[in-house]
C-alpha cells in the first residue's frame, strides 16, 4: 500500500521532451545562443535524445563571421565549456524561428510535410522542458526582431497541448527581461513555470569575455547550468533545489516559479522527471515462453481468391439529363407598366420627329 | 455611296463573327483594358441571374449599368453577339450619316466666307474641296468598325458599344438639326454613364449656329433657345430617370449606377489614372481628390466653349477625348469612338507637329499594356508601377494627339483669316506659336 501510495506520488511520464528556444538574432545576443545550447547541453547528457528535443536557434554564433573562435559557443569567460559540440543539432534555425512555427510545434499543427526531426511528437505520457530565452517585456517576448509572441498567446497554447493530451507535465523555465510575466497568464494544469525576473525587472547577462567581445551567458542560466552539472541521470535532486538557484545576491533579479497549477508537490519532483531521459524500469521475476505455433490463432487467409463484385459507385448527378435540359423559363419579367411606358415614348418620339402625317400610313 | 459602307459592315461583322468563334474571345473578354467595372458583360450577365433569382441586381456591389440595360437584355441575352454587332454597325451608319451632312455644311458655310471674302487671298491650298471631302464619311465608318480597340470591345462584348452608338445618334439629330431628337438622344446617353453632359455646351452650340442665332449673352434670342433645349433635355432626363423606377420600383439604381461613376470605389486597374492614385491615398484625402478629378472632366468645357464657339463639332470631337482621357473607368471603346472622328480632320495634317510619335506611343502601349499586366499579375516580376507607367503615357499619347490636333486646327483657322505667308512688321518671315 505504501508503494503505491508513493507510485501516486512519482510522476506518470513515460518519456521526456525538449523544446528549447533561443529568439535573438545578431552578435550582441550571443548570450541567448549560449544559454540556450547550455540547457541543450545539460538535456542530451541526462539522456534525452536529439530525436526528442526540438532545437530552435534564431542565429548562428559558432559559424558567426565575427566569431574569434569559430564553431564554438562558450559559455564561460575562460572558455571553460564549450557548449557548441561535435553534435549539436539544431532543428529550426535562424529565419525558422518565428512565432508560427513555435506554436505549430507546440500544438502540433503541422504541414504533412514537416521531417520528424522538426516535430514535437509528445503524447499524454510526455513530460515536456520548454526553455525561452530572449528579449522580452511584461507580458512578450520578442522573437528575431519582428515580431512577439504573448503570455496569452502561450497559455493557449499550453491550453491546446492539453486538450490534445500532448503532454503529462510542463516545466516552463523561460531566461528574459520580465519574464515572470509570461507565466502569468497560464490556466493548464500540471504546467510548472520558472522565470529568471519578475515583472518589472530586467535579467542580467553575466561577464563578458573581452577575447569574444560579447556577453557569453546570462546570470540566471549560468547559475541554472552550474546547478545541472551536478546533476546525474540518478539524481534525487527535486525542484526546491531548482528554485533556489541564483538568490537575488548572484542573479540581482529575483527569480520566480509558479507551482499552483502542477498537481504534484514540487518536493516529489525530480529534476531529471524534466531534465533527463529516465527510463522506468521493472524487474519482473516471471518467464514467458515464446513458442512457434500458438494454439487458438486460425490461418485468416482464405486458400483462393474469390471473384470479387464490381464496384459500384453512389448515385451521381444525372449528367445526360442535364446537358440536354431547355433552358429554364426567366422568372422576372418587366413590369407591364413600365414597357407600355416605355414604347410610348419612343412611338411619341418617332412620331415628334417625323411628323403626324405618318399615322396615316401606319394605321 | 451605300455599296462601299455595306462592303465596310461586311467586312467588320465578318471580323467580329470570326472572333467570337475563336478561343479569343475569352481572352478578350477578361482584359481589364476592353471590360471595366461599368460595362464588363459578365456583371450583365450576373445581374440579369441575380435578377431571376429574385434578388434586386443592384444590392451588391457587382451591377452598374441601368435599369434600360436590363429590360434590353432580358429579352435579347440569348443573341448577346448580334445584339453587339447590329449596335457597331448602327453607330458606324450614325456616324457616315453625321460626317455627310457634316461635310455639307462646312462646306457651304466655307463657300460663303469664300463669297463674303472672309479669307486671305493666298489660303486656297487650305480650302477643302467637295472631291477630298468625298470618301470622309466612307474613312470614319471604316476608322470606328475595323479599329482593334472596336473590334475588342465588340468581342468582350462590353456594353461601351452601346454607349458609343447612343453618343453617335446623339450626334447625327445634333448635325441633322433636329433640337428634340438631339436631347433625348443627348439624355439618354448622360443617363447611360454621366460624362456625356459636357456635349451639351458643342451640340447647343451647333444648334444655335444652325439656327443663325448669335451666340451674344445679352441676346434674347439666344438665353430663349437655350432655355428651350436646356429643358428639352432635363425633362426627358428626369422622364427617363423616372421610368427607370417602374421597372424595378426602387431608386437603388441611382447610387449604383451614378454613385458609383462618381464615387470610384472599385479600384481595379484599367488604362484611366484614378486607379492608382486612389489606390495609394489616404481615407482622409479621398474626397477631395475624388472631387477635384471628377471635376477635372467637366472644366474643359467652358474654356473651350469660348474658344471654339465657331466650330461647335470641332469642339464635341475634343470634348469626346476629354470625356474618354479623364473618365473614371475608361476603356478603349470609348477611345475607339473619338478616334472614329480623326478622318474628318485629316486635311489638318500639314499643321500636325508630332503626329509620328505619338502614334508610335499609343500604338506600343496598346501592345505593352498585356504584356505589363502579365509581368505584373502572373509573373510577378513587375509591381501595379509597371503598369501604371503605360497608363500614364498612353493617356499622355492621348492629350497630346488632342492638344496636337487643337492646334493644328487653330493654326489652319488663323492662317484661313490671315494669309499663309505671315509676316512681321519688318517684313519677315513669322512663326505661329500656340501660347
Amino acid at each position: 500500500f505504501q508503494d503505491q501510495a508513493e507510485q501516486f506520488f512519482r510522476s506518470g511520464h513515460t518519456n521526456n521532451w525538449a523544446v528549447l528556444v533561443c529568439t535573438s538574432r545578431f552578435w550582441f545576443n550571443y548570450r541567448h545562443v549560449a544559454n540556450t545550447l547550455s540547457v541543450y547541453r545539460s538535456v542530451k547528457r541526462l539522456g534525452i535524445p536529439d530525436s526528442h528535443i526540438v532545437l530552435m536557434l534564431a542565429d548562428d554564433m559558432a559559424c558567426n563571421p565575427r566569431n574569434p573562435k569559430p564553431a564554438t559557443v562558450f559559455s564561460h569567460k575562460n572558455m571553460e565549456l564549450n557548449v557548441y559540440g561535435d553534435d549539436v543539432e539544431v532543428d529550426y534555425r535562424s529565419y525558422e524561428v518565428t512565432v508560427e512555427n513555435f506554436l505549430r510545434v507546440l500544438t502540433g499543427r503541422i504541414p504533412p510535410s514537416t521531417p520528424r526531426s522538426k516535430r514535437l511528437l509528445s503524447d499524454d505520457r510526455s513530460n515536456i522542458l520548454i526553455y525561452m530565452t530572449g528579449h522580452g517585456g511584461n507580458g512578450f517576448l520578442k522573437f528575431q526582431d519582428s515580431e512577439e509572441i504573448t503570455n496569452v498567446e502561450l497559455a493557449d497554447a499550453f491550453e491546446q497541448m492539453w486538450q490534445k493530451r500532448r503532454y503529462n507535465e510542463l516545466l516552463f523555465i523561460i531566461d528574459t527581461c520580465q519574464g515572470a510575466s509570461m507565466y502569468e497568464r497560464f490556466y493548464s494544469p500540471n504546467i510548472m513555470a520558472l522565470a529568471s525576473s519578475q515583472v518589472g525587472e530586467d535579467s542580467l547577462s553575466h561577464q563578458p569575455d573581452l577575447g569574444i567581445g560579447v556577453h557569453l551567458m546570462d546570470r540566471y542560466t549560468f547559475y541554472v547550468l552550474e546547478f545541472l552539472e551536478e546533476i546525474h541521470p540518478a539524481s534525487q535532486t527535486n525542484m526546491n533545489d531548482l528554485f533556489q538557484v541564483c538568490p537575488k545576491s548572484l542573479c540581482v533579479s529575483t527569480p520566480g516559479h509558479r507551482t499552483d497549477l502542477f498537481q504534484r508537490d514540487p518536493q516529489n519532483v525530480l529534476i531529471t522527471d524534466f531534465f533527463g531521459s529516465v527510463r522506468k524500469v521493472e524487474i519482473t521475476a516471471e518467464t514467458l515462453s515464446l513458442d512457434r505455433h500458438v494454439p487458438g490463432l486460425e490461418s485468416k487467409f482464405p486458400e483462393e481468391e474469390m471473384a470479387t463484385e464490381p464496384l459500384k459507385y453512389a448515385e451521381q448527378l444525372p449528367v445526360a439529363q442535364i446537358i440536354h435540359q431547355k433552358p429554364k423559363q426567366k422568372d422576372w419579367h418587366p413590369p407591364g407598366g413600365f414597357i407600355l411606358g416605355l414604347w410610348a415614348l419612343i412611338i411619341m418620339v418617332f412620331f415628334k420627329t417625323y411628323g403626324i402625317k405618318h399615322m396615316k400610313h401606319v394605321f | 455611296m451605300a455599296a462601299p459602307l455595306v462592303l465596310v459592315v461586311l467586312a467588320a461583322v465578318t471580323v467580329r463573327a470570326a472572333l467570337y468563334r475563336s478561343s479569343l474571345a475569352v481572352f478578350i473578354a477578361e482584359r481589364v483594358e476592353v471590360a471595366s467595372p461599368l460595362n464588363a458583360w459578365k456583371r450583365v450577365v450576373e445581374g440579369l441571374a441575380l435578377l431571376d433569382l429574385g434578388v434586386s441586381p443592384y444590392s451588391g456591389a457587382i451591377f452598374h449599368e441601368t435599369p434600360l440595360i436590363i429590360y434590353l437584355f432580358h429579352f435579347l441575352i440569348e443573341y448577346a453577339e448580334l445584339v453587339f454587332m447590329i449596335t457597331d454597325v448602327l453607330t458606324a451608319v450614325a456616324l457616315y450619316l453625321a460626317i455627310q451632312d457634316f461635310n455639307k455644311v462646312v462646306f457651304k458655310k466655307q463657300k460663303l466666307l469664300i463669297e463674303l471674302d472672309k479669307y486671305a487671298p493666298d489660303v486656297a491650298e487650305l480650302i477643302q474641296t467637295p472631291m477630298e471631302m468625298h470618301y470622309i464619311p466612307l474613312k470614319v465608318a471604316v476608322f470606328y468598325l475595323l479599329n482593334p480597340y472596336t473590334v475588342m470591345s465588340c468581342v468582350a462584348k462590353s456594353t461601351c458599344a452601346i454607349n458609343n452608338s447612343v453618343i453617335a445618334f446623339f450626334i447625327l439629330a445634333t448635325i441633322k438639326g433636329s433640337a428634340f431628337l438631339s436631347a433625348v438622344f443627348l439624355a439618354l446617353a448622360t443617363y447611360q454613364s454621366l460624362y456625356p453632359l459636357t456635349l451639351f455646351a458643342p451640340a447647343l452650340l451647333y444648334l444655335l449656329q444652325r439656327q443663325f442665332i448669335p451666340i451674344k449673352l445679352k441676346s434674347k434670342s439666344f438665353w430663349l433657345y437655350t432655355m428651350q433645349y436646356a429643358s428639352l433635355y432635363l425633362c426627358s432626363l428626369v422622364v427617363i430617370i423616372c421610368l427607370s423606377f417602374f421597372l424595378l420600383n426602387s431608386w437603388d439604381f441611382i447610387p449604383s449606377v451614378y454613385g458609383f461613376i462618381l464615387s470610384v470605389p472599385d479600384l481595379t486597374p484599367n488604362i484611366g489614372l484614378f486607379w492608382y492614385f486612389f489606390a495609394e491615398m489616404f481615407e482622409h484625402f479621398s474626397l477631395f481628390f475624388v472631387c477635384v478629378f471628377q471635376v477635372n472632366v467637366f472644366f474643359y468645357t467652358i474654356p473651350l466653349a469660348i474658344k471654339l464657339k465657331e466650330h461647335p463639332v470641332f469642339f464635341m470631337f475634343v470634348q469626346l477625348a476629354i470625356i474618354s482621357i479623364f473618365k473614371s473607368y475608361p476603356t478603349v471603346g470609348d477611345v475607339a469612338l473619338y478616334m472614329a472622328f480623326l478622318p474628318v480632320w485629316s486635311h489638318l495634317y500639314r499643321f500636325l507637329r508630332n503626329i509620328f510619335i505619338l502614334s508610335c506611343v499609343l500604338i506600343f502601349c496598346s501592345f505593352l499594356f498585356p504584356v505589363l499586366w502579365h509581368l505584373w499579375i502572373y509573373a510577378g516580376s513587375a509591381n501595379s508601377n509597371f503598369y501604371y507607367a503605360i497608363t500614364l503615357t498612353f493617356n499622355i499619347g492621348q492629350i497630346l494627339l488632342i492638344s496636337d490636333y487643337f492646334y493644328a486646327f487653330l493654326r489652319r483657322e488663323y492662317y484661313l483669316t490671315h494669309g499663309l505667308h505671315l509676316t512681321r512688321q519688318d517684313g519677315t518671315e513669322a512663326m505661329l506659336v500656340l501660347k
